[in-house]
């Protein structure tokens, strides 16, 4: 009797405890995002709802004119995963290998290495946008300064450059942050295994190769999927960097800068289409939803038991 | 003491009247003394000037403005997210003509009338049209100045170049340029970098090509569309200027671009009279003249593009409606407009106030002759995607090779016939 009425006690306050987190999390994401969800089936005259619109905003957002920007922003969206998984995964792995190799001073690299992901994006954003100004940023004067003019280019303003660009300096800011995760995976593997392989006579190269690499799937797997959410919401960066039309000519656009501009209007205009909008965030929940789910459900079958 | 009770009354019903005149006035005057209302606006590079002229109305009344800018080309997205949310500024600057028609529609903005704010009575029904309802035609703001775009030069670094005369023609301007060029200058200071420039120099331009306010009138109506050879011969001069732009000019920023001409590092900047001020406040001395855009060929008829720039509204949510309206009225008069007239190049809306800045006065004098309507930003930003939406990102494409000003004409008229009745019969 006692122990049931304990039980009930502790329900209760699990569940006193879980409210203000529920509540939140009700408030700030589910309701906004039935909210988009019913926008998405009606049809809009700026900010007023009209009526019952069925699929009509999922099929012009397939259709002209809306079509060749969503295409290109997705395929802006899928470059920008690519790019940011291959480059700053790799090298965040290797940072991570060389400060778990490093036993004096480790926590100062660390430190090192993390240090960009606290910058505010804005600033980081600005900041990289002066150290490229083509007149008097300091990268194009280094290499006038070595006779290197052909790289002296105009990072942000060509077309050809510009997405590559942003590409790197999400890489700046944020490979801290993937290196964190493999350290802190690196640090969770056994050591018995190590020195087993290395009694076997296994080399440096092999025990990374054999051994800790595989024993690294589930750092792995957080960071891939976080690299996927984040490349297919990137939207702060490419703002700052090339405001909401994605400039120069659309070569930064992303799906998040489309949904921003067709639900509150560009630069010259506030004609806007909430429900066109609306219907790219479904879909931009759908991307982001299924491919995070199977992604995961894939990498962790792939895992090894430490 | 009957005495003594009638006294007592009469100085109790004294109080009562003196407290039902004054308590009013004091809860009001002090009602207004505790405002504050907030002021958003599209133009950071104002804000010594708006400062200056809260602290008088401040003086004044009482009531305290806070005037919060925001850049430019994010301003009609935060206004409009901050007003859908019920979270707007007391008092705005708005965008005219389409700008911001969905808003209005949307009830954002209170009803004006002349008796509201008396000014809105003085000014010509095609100025107050910049700031009406696209459905109801409710003036839902205070025009403030007649925007008019042209040529600006900086005559020492032309004397230097050894170019005597102003430009008449489109060949003679690009003669010019090319003698600037070879001076060892920039020839203009605008690049490919800041996409609103592109359609700003564009609408600078084009009306001499595509031929001014007749064809204006044809493409609103339907009667020709943006595929027509004199629209794309308008694209086309565009870019004849891209020679004459800075090395780098893809990378070129607004500011960067403005400070080229106004510390004297270029020759020529095609735009508005809205840019002076910034100009100014880089470099008070820096020489400016300006000159209508050329003819076509030798003779043919210049135009000079015109429309109002924005306006000035009110929230018609905000919790303070008597003090917004009192500062749009504090806004809207004369002695305030000859202020914007000399500090910021404004060209008011009103007659009796005139610039003390040269190259004002002679854009002033110039509507009246050659005026001739901004084609897309006056016609073409009622429906998504405008005129503008495309053609800004368009002419970075032609400029990077990747399309063609046929190409940009054909994407202006499919998006635009999209939404554009006329154009779908």
């Amino acid at each position: 009797m006692a122990k049931q009425g304990l039980k009930r006690q502790q329900n209760r306050m699990a569940i006193l405890l879980l409210t203000p987190a529920i509540a939140t999390i009700l408030i700030l994401t589910t309701v906004p995002a039935f909210t988009t969800l019913s926008y998405a089936f009606f049809h809009w005259h700026g900010f007023q709802r009209g009526s019952f619109a069925g699929l009509n905003n999922f099929y012009r957002l397939f259709h002209f004119p809306f079509r060749d920007q969503f295409l290109m922003a997705l395929r802006h969206n899928l470059l920008v995963f690519v790019g940011i998984f291959t480059v700053q995964t790799s090298l965040g792995i290797f940072l991570a290998y060389a400060l778990f190799k490093v036993r004096r001073g480790q926590r100062f690299h660390r430190t090192i290495a993390f240090f960009p992901v606290i910058f505010s994006l804005v600033i980081v954003g600005y900041t990289w946008q002066i150290i490229l100004n083509p007149f008097f940023g300091p990268v194009n004067y280094f290499f006038h300064s070595i006779h290197l003019d052909v790289l002296a280019k105009t990072w942000l303003g060509e077309t050809s450059t510009a997405l590559p660009t942003l590409v790197f300096i999400n890489l700046w800011r944020w490979v801290g942050f993937p290196t964190i995760i493999f350290l802190a995976g690196l640090n969770a593997i056994s050591n018995d295994y190590v020195e087993a392989a290395r009694i076997d006579g296994a080399s440096e190269g092999q025990i990374f190769r054999k051994i800790l690499f595989p024993l690294l799937a589930p750092s792995m797997t957080i960071v891939t999927i976080l690299t996927f959410i984040g490349a297919f919401e990137w939207f702060d960066l490419p703002y700052v960097l090339g405001g909401s039309s994605g400039g120069p000519a659309g070569a930064t656009d992303t799906l998040a800068l489309m949904f921003y501009r067709l639900s509150f209007g560009s630069v010259d205009s506030i004609a806007n289409e909430i429900g066109v909008g609306s219907a790219l965030g479904v879909i931009i929940f759908i991307i982001v939803g299924l491919g995070a789910t199977f992604g995961a459900k894939w990498l962790r079958g792939r895992e090894v038991e430490a | 003491m009957k005495k003594a009770h009638r006294h007592i009354r009469g100085f109790v019903a004294a109080m009562i009247a003196v407290s039902a005149i004054a308590v009013p006035v004091v809860a009001a005057s002090s009602a207004h003394a505790s405002v504050e209302l907030s002021f958003w606006s599209w133009r950071p590079e104002d804000t010594a000037f708006w400062t200056a002229e809260a602290a008088k109305f401040q003086a004044a009344t009482g009531i305290t403005v806070k005037y919060t800018p925001y850049v430019a080309t994010d301003y009609n997205a935060t206004l409009a997210t901050a007003l859908t949310a019920g979270k707007g500024p007391d008092v705005m600057l708005i965008r005219a003509y389409g700008g911001m028609a969905n808003l209005s529609d949307a009830g954002n903005f209170m009803a004006l009338t002349s008796k509201d704010v008396p000014m809105l009575a003085k000014m010509a029904p095609g100025t107050l049209a910049a700031a009406q309802g696209y459905k109801d035609k409710h003036q839902f703001g205070v025009p403030y100045s007649t925007s008019v775009l042209g040529v600006l030069y900086n005559p020492e670094i032309l004397a230097k170049a050894g170019v005597a005369a102003n430009p008449t023609s489109w060949s003679s301007l690009l003669s010019a340029m090319d003698r600037v060029k070879r001076a060892g200058y920039t020839a203009l200071a605008v690049g490919t970098g800041y996409a609103p420039g592109l359609e700003q120099m564009w609408g600078a331009i084009a009306p001499a090509f595509y031929g001014g306010t007749a064809f204006y009138n044809d493409i609103v109506a339907g009667k020709k569309n943006f595929n027509d050879p004199a629209f794309v011969a308008s694209l086309k001069a565009e870019t004849q200027l891209f020679p004459y732009m800075p090395a780098g000019a893809s990378g070129l920023d607004y500011n960067t671009q403005r400070a080229l001409f106004a510390n004297g590092k270029a020759a020529f900047y095609i735009g508005g009279n809205y840019e002076i001020s910034y100009f100014r406040s880089l470099n008070p001395s820096a020489p400016i003249g300006w000159f209508p855009a050329p003819a076509a060929t030798q003779g043919g008829a210049r135009y000079v593009t015109n429309w109002a720039d924005g306006a000035f509204a009110i929230n018609a949510k905000t919790a303070h409606k008597a003090e917004a309206l009192k500062f749009l009225n504090f806004i809207a008069s004369k002695p305030l407009m000859q202020d914007g007239a000399d500090k910021l190049g404004w060209i008011p809306p009103i007659t009796g106030i005139q610039s003390s800045d040269p190259a004002i006065v002679a854009m002033q004098r110039k509507i009246g002759q050659m005026g001739t309507p901004f084609l897309t930003l006056v016609g073409f930003r009622y429906g998504n995607p405008t005129s503008s939406s495309i053609m800004q990102p368009g002419f970075q494409k032609v400029a990077s090779g990747a399309a063609t000003v046929t190409d940009l004409a054909k994407s202006i008229q499919d998006g635009v016939a999209s939404w554009y009745d006329p154009f779908k019969g």
